[in-house]
């Protein structure tokens, strides 16, 4: 079976940085799954995540979207970005509409899709996060848990087989992590991949059914949850001992 | 800004198409413009302030606040024109001032009245259409009719950006008035420096994230969504031939 998302040996240094943020990082991403992505601040996570979408390109390594490389044309970065969608940490950064609905539609117009479609898909998008009754209030009036729905929204509403989500679950209340999750399952659901960045062990532990693991611009391991907290090295990169 | 904003997104025609609203508003300057009669402009006050309160139900209130804040510009710029200042009394009546004479005559005074009622119609007019409509309805209006895209965009952009802003300013702002960053004249001159600073590099870092952001949705030239859905009044209409008939005949008459 061909992998949705593969990212092979990516090699990546930021302007003026001085050492790599990634070095030789690889990850394959299959249907369906529920991966977390662990790692200490700096360890890449973030610039891994920004290759898998096209937004950095790699010195050296390929990136694989549904088994074809990702060619980095104008045509070749949309037809990736229509599979892959990357939702941002902050949602102040991704929201650039006052008005929620017409955040939503960017991406569907996008792709080319005409007034009528792009519609539906925001519709569906919206009902899918829980915030079709937001549609016409102002971005700026939102809480930062609805602010992340929309953005989530104006992501799914491009209809992408991987979600990669960065950090998104850090600040929210337990009501709306769980909110959060819940949008996440009822996507896992219907097929799509989707990948956590996250410090918080418990989602690693009781969500995820794979843990990745970054450490200096490297993915050290990829594994079954149960199988990483039993190893020692393991513990000890995603921070889980004392 | 944060004032006028709550009422424009939660008035009883905030629905409504907002080609309409500023149609009643265009009206309304228009006659102000170009009939010279202070009746116009107090008639168009009345009709502003009647409309705000009773068809969109904003408080009175507000509509007053705005007008007042507003009220401070135009009366500076009147005394200007009400009184001259010379070195020998050339009008009466003219108050001596050491080796001046401020005076004013019966036509300054006339053309000072002329103006601030054509200047209060039309400001009643703008608060009319800005305590009614939100900012970003008044873009999409300009959208439809076809202003460039690359200034739309431009404004859509400024516009969500000042709310994100305010907010890292708030936030920034309680950090150092936590650490007494605020204590004193110097400190806090000090503090608004870094703060000003801060703000910049916070706002520049957004627009890079932003931008990446946009890109992974596939940004392609001009920023694409879909168009607003509104309602249409047929009483804009009537009030609209109602506000230009009455504007008129306020305007004929001597
Ligand atoms: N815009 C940037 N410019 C220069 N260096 C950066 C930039 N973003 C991240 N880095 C560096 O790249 C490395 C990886 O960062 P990042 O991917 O953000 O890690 P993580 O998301 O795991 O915390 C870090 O050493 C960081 O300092
Ligand atoms: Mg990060």
């Amino acid at each position: 079976m061909t992998a949705l998302l593969e990212l092979e040996q990516l090699h990546y240094r930021f302007p003026g940085g001085a050492e790599p943020a990634l070095r030789g990082a690889s990850l394959r991403l299959e249907a369906g799954r529920r991966v977390a992505l662990l790692g200490r601040n700096g360890a890449g996570k973030s610039t891994l995540l920004l290759h898998a979408n096209g937004l950095l390109r790699p010195s050296s390594g390929q990136v694989r979207v549904a088994g074809e490389p990702l060619v980095y044309t104008r045509r070749g970065l949309l037809a990736a970005r229509r599979q892959v969608g990357l939702v941002f940490q902050n949602p102040d950064d991704q929201l650039f509409s006052a008005s929620v609905a017409q955040d939503i539609s960017f991406g569907p117009l996008n792709l080319g899709l005409d007034v009528a479609e792009a519609r539906r898909r925001v519709a569906e998008a919206a009902a899918l996060c829980e915030v079709h009754d937001l549609l016409d209030r102002p971005t700026h009036a939102l809480s930062g848990g609805q602010k992340l729905r929309v953005a989530l929204a104006g992501v799914l509403a491009m209809a992408p087989r991987v979600i990669l989500a960065d950090e998104v679950t850090s600040g929210l209340d337990p009501w709306m992590r769980r909110q959060v999750f819940a949008i996440f399952n009822r996507l896992i659901a219907q097929g799509v991949t989707v990948l956590l960045a996250t410090h918080d062990l418990s989602v690693a532990r009781q969500w995820a059914d794979l843990v990745a693991v970054m450490e200096a611009g490297q993915v050290v391991a990829v594994a079954p949850s149960a199988e990483v907290f039993r190893d020692a090295e393991l513990r000890r990169l995603i921070g889980a001992d004392e | 800004m944060h004032i006028i904003d709550r009422y424009a997104y939660s008035n009883a025609i905030r629905e409504l198409d907002p080609a309409q609203k500023g149609g009643l508003a265009l009206i309304a300057m228009l006659f102000c413009l170009a009939l010279d009669h202070p009746a116009v402009g107090l008639l168009t006050l009345v009709w502003m302030f009647a409309l705000a309160t009773l068809w969109a139900q904003v408080p009175a209130r507000a509509f007053g606040r705005a007008l007042l804040a507003e009220a401070p510009f135009l009366l500076l710029s009147l005394v200007g024109v009400a009184l001259s200042v010379s070195l020998a009394p050339l009008v009466s009546p003219a108050l001596q001032l050491g080796p001046f004479w401020i005076g004013s005559s019966a036509e300054s005074l006339a053309l000072a009245t002329r103006l601030f009622t054509r200047a209060l119609g039309c400001a009643a007019a703008l608060n009319f259409l800005i305590l009614t409509t939100p900012l970003l309805d008044l873009i999409e209006l300009l959208r439809r009719l076809r202003v460039p895209e690359t200034l739309i965009d431009l404004m859509s952009l400024t516009y969500r950006a000042i709310f994100v802003l305010l907010e890292s300013l708030q936030r920034m702002a309680t950090a150092q008035d936590a650490r007494l960053g605020y204590a004193g004249p110097w400190r806090a001159l000090r503090s608004a420096g870094l703060l000003g600073s801060q703000l910049f590099l916070d706002a520049y870092r957004r627009s890079q994230r932003l931008q990446m952001a946009l890109e992974s949705r596939g940004l392609a030239g001009p920023l694409r969504v879909l168009p607003l859905d509104y309602r249409r009044d047929r009483r804009a209409r009537w009030f609209g031939a109602a506000l230009a008939a009455s504007l008129l005949l306020a305007g004929a008459w001597r």
